[in-house]
């Protein structure tokens, strides 16, 4: 049985209100819930209160599960709502994309930012320093390994509209990059 | 279109793409796309490196972050009762009434129908006193412990015992020099926040252990953000 027919499976027992199929489904889905939302509001702690909000969610909704998508992808939409819901109370700036090349403010220029950090890390500060859509789309097509479809199902939005908002994305990041002295050449 | 303009837009639209095909969750028609564009196009492959380099760094850095606590399991699972499936604040009134209709056309005694009355009265009544705890407070509105202009103490989300009695649960308020700030939310759930210095992490949890053993007012807390 596939892991999304597995999860389907336990969708269908919690709705039934069995205590244990959440459980279950909390030990599959609750690390990449934290992380995918941790991402999006910059704050473990509060990651948490999220992650518990969305598992809360899926136990009173169940039963509303249509099954047209893989239930993983049902939970990150869930998350991704709770957390840009949480983000819009904040109303904090933190992913202003005017920061653009700000990693140099920080201290070092570009040269010796290289000296102490290597590419990989110089790269992760770069996509962390990336607007929240950007850095989103990012992460649910690179670490949560999610299809265009999938992406477009999370964020609500078109699938075309997916393939160039990560287009953009990538293109970012190489501005960010060649921003603190790493010139990829593209685009 | 020119020609190099129509290279162009052939190569951005495989490059849209390269980032799927890295993490094989192509369809095979674009699958077979990149792979045909890629086979004509070898400097291109130049870009998968790109891609392969993005993707290892996004991957390290959601590892980096870790794993929930582990109490967060528990804390979610022992906040169940108050988000039982399908039954919102709302619903759970419905229901209440549901049942009330039921047992008037019910063959049952009298004594059963004024239970029934008094208990879903208990439930309305309850409901009405918490607002009333909160609209009594200058302003007639919600308001944080330290006022408006910043959120001090803690916040935690708590559902009330069916049977709790409005003067327990005053009590109770006052004993943990707590006020309720919002409420009720879906599934009968209230926020309130507690006057205190200490917003450390083993300071939130000894205050939830502290409302969940109050068994006969509280019938669930969960920690909120503040």
């Amino acid at each position: 049985m596939s892991r999304a027919a597995q999860d389907a499976e336990l969708i269908r027992r919690i709705a039934a209100g069995e205590e244990a199929a959440l459980r279950a489904l909390l030990a599959v889905h609750q690390t990449r819930v934290f992380r995918f939302v941790a991402r999006l509001v910059g704050n473990e702690a509060v990651a948490e209160e999220v992650m518990s909000e969305v598992f809360l969610e899926v136990w009173r909704n169940a039963a509303r599960f249509e099954g047209a998508s893989a239930p993983g992808t049902w939970i990150l939409s869930i998350a991704h709502n709770r957390a840009v819901s949480r983000l819009r109370k904040r109303r904090e700036e933190a992913w202003n994309e005017d920061v653009a090349g700000s990693l140099q403010d920080e201290g070092d220029d570009p040269e010796v930012a290289l000296q102490k950090a290597d590419k990989g890390e110089v790269m992760r500060r770069c996509i962390d320093k990336l607007s929240a859509d950007h850095k989103t789309v990012i992460d649910l097509v690179y670490y949560h390994e999610l299809s265009v479809s999938e992406v477009s199902e999370v964020l609500k939005i078109p699938e075309n509209t997916v393939k160039t908002r990560m287009f953009y994305a990538r293109k970012k990041l190489s501005e960010l990059l060649k921003a603190n002295g790493i010139d990829r050449g593209w685009p | 279109m020119t020609d190099t303009s129509l290279a162009d837009a052939e190569r951005e639209e495989i490059e849209m793409l390269l980032p799927w095909y890295i993490t094989g969750k192509l369809d095979a028609h674009d699958r077979a796309r990149v792979e045909a564009y890629l086979a004509a196009h070898p400097e291109a492959a130049r870009q998968l490196d790109l891609v392969r380099a993005e993707r290892a760094e996004a991957v390290a850095g959601n590892e980096a972050l870790g794993w929930p606590s582990p109490a967060a399991t528990e804390r979610i699972m022992g906040s169940l009762p108050a988000a039982r499936p399908g039954l919102g604040a709302l619903g759970m009134l419905r229901g209440g009434l549901q049942q009330l209709g039921g047992l008037f056309m019910a063959p049952a005694t009298g004594a059963v129908r004024w239970a029934a009355v008094a208990a879903v009265l208990v439930l309305v009544v309850q409901t009405a006193v918490i607002a009333t705890l909160i609209s009594q407070r200058p302003g007639g509105s919600y308001q944080t412990a330290s006022g408006a202009a910043g959120a001090t103490g803690i916040a935690l989300l708590v559902t009330f015992a069916d049977d709790a009695k409005a003067t327990a649960i005053s009590q109770l308020l006052a004993e943990m020099d707590a006020v309720i700030v919002d409420g009720p939310k879906a599934g009968g759930v209230y926020k309130i926040r507690l006057r205190t210095e200490d917003r450390s992490q083993p300071a939130r949890e000894a205050l939830v252990r502290k409302l969940a053993e109050r068994r006969d007012v509280v019938r669930a807390v969960l920690p909120s953000r503040d």
